[in-house]
């Protein structure tokens, strides 16, 4: 169905139509063996050649973004092993954890940068519209991640709330649960230092995991404004600017305008008074020298 | 779905197995054909990091051989010349030729003897050569579509590239479908005739190779019907969604360009209303206007309530949230303003032109009978000082197409009256519509006095009463469908082409009006495709009608017999 839907005419290397078009126009077999080994030779003429200077640094983001990328797998599943209930302290996860976000964190701050500066392009050039485009697309990716990297922060922010209030009920009714076996002053004797301990622990619990929340709340507003930075390139899905004939009428009119815009200024910069005044105050200076070198042999 | 699932795919595979950075190079054509149904950020994705257009991009001599060159181009000789000029002096690293419909051989000869340096890489024909606007209707918008209204004689050359284009198109949509249809036209068009044998002389003598699909049990079905036959549809105000905005604004390829009615922000200029792309506009295309009303009134309170509780943070959780739900909202408040602003300003439309009024007397004169009532409120109308003068045009010809036989005299004194009254609109063009599209011209029961059981249909119409007089209109084409779902589409006035014959009902139909449709009839063929009849039926035309056009194309071609009158 595809062969016979899609004819295949195969231009690879000038082969069957130029050799047969030109056959027919000459007669003996020698010109037919020079174009052949003319096809040979010249196989490796197609290449793609060498790209300008910003496409290393585009490539460069991309594999910004792609590290990124996997970066964020691996907080995930730290963020899972975290989350779940474990004997020891914990601590090396939180380690790991607030180390990976920061990482990641300050990856996008880097590349967002670097998009923003490096390849900015300036002129209506064609070029320039690649330059830009390019810059769209990359921007979107880092936007995407941005928000994933978001929207997996404050999932797991949820759940640490979640445990910490766990943990507080579950102290709650574990301490519920004692008052009605034991006698009322031994009771608030044990009581006391009891609560005391719990106290003490519960506080320890709760400035860690505060500090743990202030984290992330920091790191959410990092992102947030590289979000804001990189909102200016995106475009918005569905509206007119995300339509390729729009695109194409508005490149058309930009190159027209910065014509007149270069040829405006061209003009202007000739007739500029500056150039005027520069000219005249120079001439000033060779008079000035011409009168004072004829002083000095007058006199 | 269909046509436009289509045509993306068609873009998809020409794009995803180049890699590396891609500049796409169009012409005007294809342009509007990959624009309606591919997305700037679609093609990004894809690494399309530039698009241009086949005539500027000769125009420069910059290399920029990193890039990888897709051409999409109609088969055109002009975009040959392009090419073959291209070619010979090669800016792009590789070339990948893509074309949207057959190429001669001789085309392809003249390409390989240009490639000298050996750039391209492939040649391949995807079949998209149609603009599917809506999931079941396309267009092929035609610059000069008044062809079809003259006779052969009068401009063959023209007339020729005007079938020629047709039959290129219709041939697109089924190699697309991977069908073969049987051919029905419309007897009393000629020029639909004419194209219906050219399209099978296509089909199953020039490529039947091409054309050679696995064949269902079913064969579709192609009806080339003449806009003639239904002169009535394209002249009526409209009061659904997707119809109203063409005809009071007018819609391009999924665009509206509001420059022409007033002043507004640089990001409201031109809008884009593409059922694939707006979710609202999806749900509220065919609906009227009163209805769409409400539920816009509905989208502002909700807007409404979510711009108030982001106004509304004091805690780091809500700004959090916010930055979340940042991208979401701005979305929404686009699409709330666009929407807004359109139905403003077609209100502001409506009141100026008393539209309101013009629309009743017009839908009388569509549906319903009483030729003395419909004499005096035209009457009435012409007098009236705030209708305009196409309005006062459209009017009169609503009631010559009606009753051109009954009252000659009273029709007399409407066109002296319309001569008075309008200075640009001469009387002479109704009369040059009911030549063309009058009773004796015209296939089908336009106004269901024909046969006996439409005219019973008609007046137990009448006594039950309509739902909302202004959209009581039913296109012709809603009856055809209609009798092909039933399986009584008549031979007599709608023949098959050569010898094929078709038992039964088919089970796709594609149906298409030389002359253009309108989005009334396409809303008609959605709401049938979605009841569910056990056919699909698919609409297309040579462009997309509004009353505007419809009398541009009437007067061009009139144009054209009068001069061609005084010459004989």
């Amino acid at each position: 169905m595809i062969l016979k839907e899609l004819r295949r005419r195969s231009l690879l290397g000038g082969l069957c139509k130029t050799n047969t078009m030109k056959d027919q126009s000459f007669a003996n077999g020698e010109s037919r063996y020079r174009l052949q080994l003319r096809f040979l030779l010249n196989k490796g003429a197609a290449t793609v050649g060498l790209p300008p200077a910003w496409v290393d640094v585009s490539e460069e983001i991309a594999s910004n973004v792609q590290r990124a990328r996997v970066k964020m797998n691996e907080l995930a599943k730290a963020h899972a092993k975290a989350l779940m209930p474990s004997f020891g302290d914990g601590k090396e996860d939180q380690q790991n954890i607030e180390a990976l976000t920061t990482e990641i964190t300050n990856l996008l701050k880097k590349t967002e940068k670097k998009l923003l500066q490096k390849l900015s392009a300036a002129g209506p050039s064609e070029d320039s519209n690649v330059r830009k485009n390019v810059q769209r697309q990359l921007a979107t990716d880092l936007q995407n991640l941005s928000m994933e990297l978001r929207k997996k922060q404050s999932t797991y922010l949820k759940c640490l709330r979640q445990q910490m209030e766990d943990a507080a009920d579950l102290e709650m009714n574990l301490n519920g649960n004692r008052p009605k076996e034991e006698d009322d002053d031994l009771d608030d004797m044990i009581f006391s230092e009891h609560q005391m301990a719990r106290l003490k622990q519960s506080e320890v619990y709760t400035v860690e995991r505060e500090r743990e929340i202030q984290q992330i709340v920091e790191s959410v507003n990092e992102l947030a404004q590289i979000m804001k930075d990189l909102s200016v390139l995106v475009i918005d899905q569905g509206t007119i600017v995300d339509r390729i004939d729009y695109n194409i009428q508005n490149v058309a009119t930009t190159v027209e305008e910065g014509l007149k815009q270069l040829q405006k200024a061209e003009r202007t910069q000739k007739q500029g008074g500056m150039v005027m005044c520069a000219t005249v105050l120079v001439i000033m200076c060779f008079v000035m020298l011409v009168l004072l070198i004829l002083k000095e042999i007058i006199f | 779905m269909v046509l436009v699932s289509a045509v993306r795919d068609y873009v998809y595979r020409m794009l995803q197995d180049i890699s590396g950075m891609k500049v796409l190079i169009l012409d005007s054509q294809t342009v509007s054909i990959v624009s309606v149904v591919y997305s700037q950020s679609e093609l990004l994705q894809k690494e399309v990091f530039l698009v241009e257009l086949i005539d500027s991009i000769s125009k420069s001599k910059e290399s920029m051989s990193h890039l990888k060159a897709v051409y999409f181009l109609r088969p055109t000789s002009e975009n040959i010349q392009y090419m073959r000029r291209q070619l010979s002096n090669p800016r792009f690293g590789e070339y990948h030729l893509f074309f949207s419909n057959m190429l001669k051989d001789t085309q392809i000869h003249l390409l390989a003897d240009s490639d000298e340096q050996e750039v391209v890489q492939q040649v391949q024909e995807f079949y998209a050569d149609f603009i599917a606007v809506d999931p079941y209707h396309f267009t092929l918008n035609m610059p000069s579509n008044h062809y079809y209204i003259l006779p052969a004689v009068v401009d063959p050359s023209n007339l020729q590239h005007f079938c020629d284009r047709a039959v290129d198109g219709i041939g697109a949509v089924f190699l697309a479908l991977k069908r073969r249809p049987i051919i029905r036209y419309s007897r009393a068009s000629d020029i639909a005739k004419r194209i219906a044998h050219e399209t099978a002389k296509l089909m199953y003598q020039q490529e039947s190779g091409l054309f050679d699909f696995r064949r269902m049990e079913m064969s579709p079905l192609l009806l080339i019907v003449d806009r003639r036959d239904d002169p009535v549809t394209p002249l009526l105000n409209q009061w659904t969604y997707q119809a109203m905005v063409h005809e009071l604004i007018g819609i391009q390829d999924n665009k509206v360009d509001l420059r022409s009615i007033g002043k507004f922000p640089k990001d409201q200029q031109e809008v884009v209303l593409s059922s694939e792309q707006d979710a609202f506009f999806k749900a509220n295309m065919y609906e009227n206007f009163g209805d769409i009303g409400m539920n816009i009134k509905r989208m502002v309170d909700d807007f409404q309530q979510v711009a108030k509780s982001n106004q509304n943070i004091q805690t780091i959780e809500d700004m959090a949230k916010f930055v979340d739900n940042y991208p979401e909202y701005r979305k929404m408040h686009g699409n709330v303003s666009k929407h807004v602003t359109l139905v403003t300003e077609m209100s502001k439309i409506v009141e100026e032109g008393k539209l309101m009024l013009v629309s009743e007397t017009e839908q009388d004169l569509a549906c319903n009978g009483g030729q003395v009532a419909a004499f005096e409120a035209v009457t009435n109308l012409l007098n009236n000082e705030s209708v305009s003068d196409i309005d006062r045009l459209r009017l009169v010809m609503l009631y010559a197409l009606r009753y051109e036989k009954e009252s000659p005299v009273q029709l007399m004194q409407l066109f002296n009256k319309l001569a008075s009254r309008s200075a640009k609109y001469k009387p002479g063009l109704v009369q040059f519509l009911l030549k063309q599209a009058g009773a004796d011209k015209r296939t089908g029961d336009l106004y269901g006095n024909r046969d006996f059981l439409n005219i019973a249909r008609n007046m137990a119409r009448g006594l039950k009463g309509v739902e909302n007089v202004y959209t009581q209109h039913q296109p012709l084409l809603f009856q055809t469908m209609e009798s092909i779902i039933k399986g009584r589409l008549r031979d007599v006035d709608y023949p098959y082409v050569g010898n094929h014959f078709q038992q039964g009902r088919p089970q796709e139909v594609v149906i298409f009006i030389v002359g253009g449709t309108t989005y009334e009839e396409s809303r008609s063929v959605a709401q049938l495709n979605a009841s569910n009849s056990g056919i699909r039926f698919i609409l297309g035309g040579t462009a997309v009608l509004n009353s505007k056009r419809f009398l541009k194309d009437l007067e061009e071609a009139q144009g054209i017999a009068r001069s061609n009158a005084n010459v004989v």
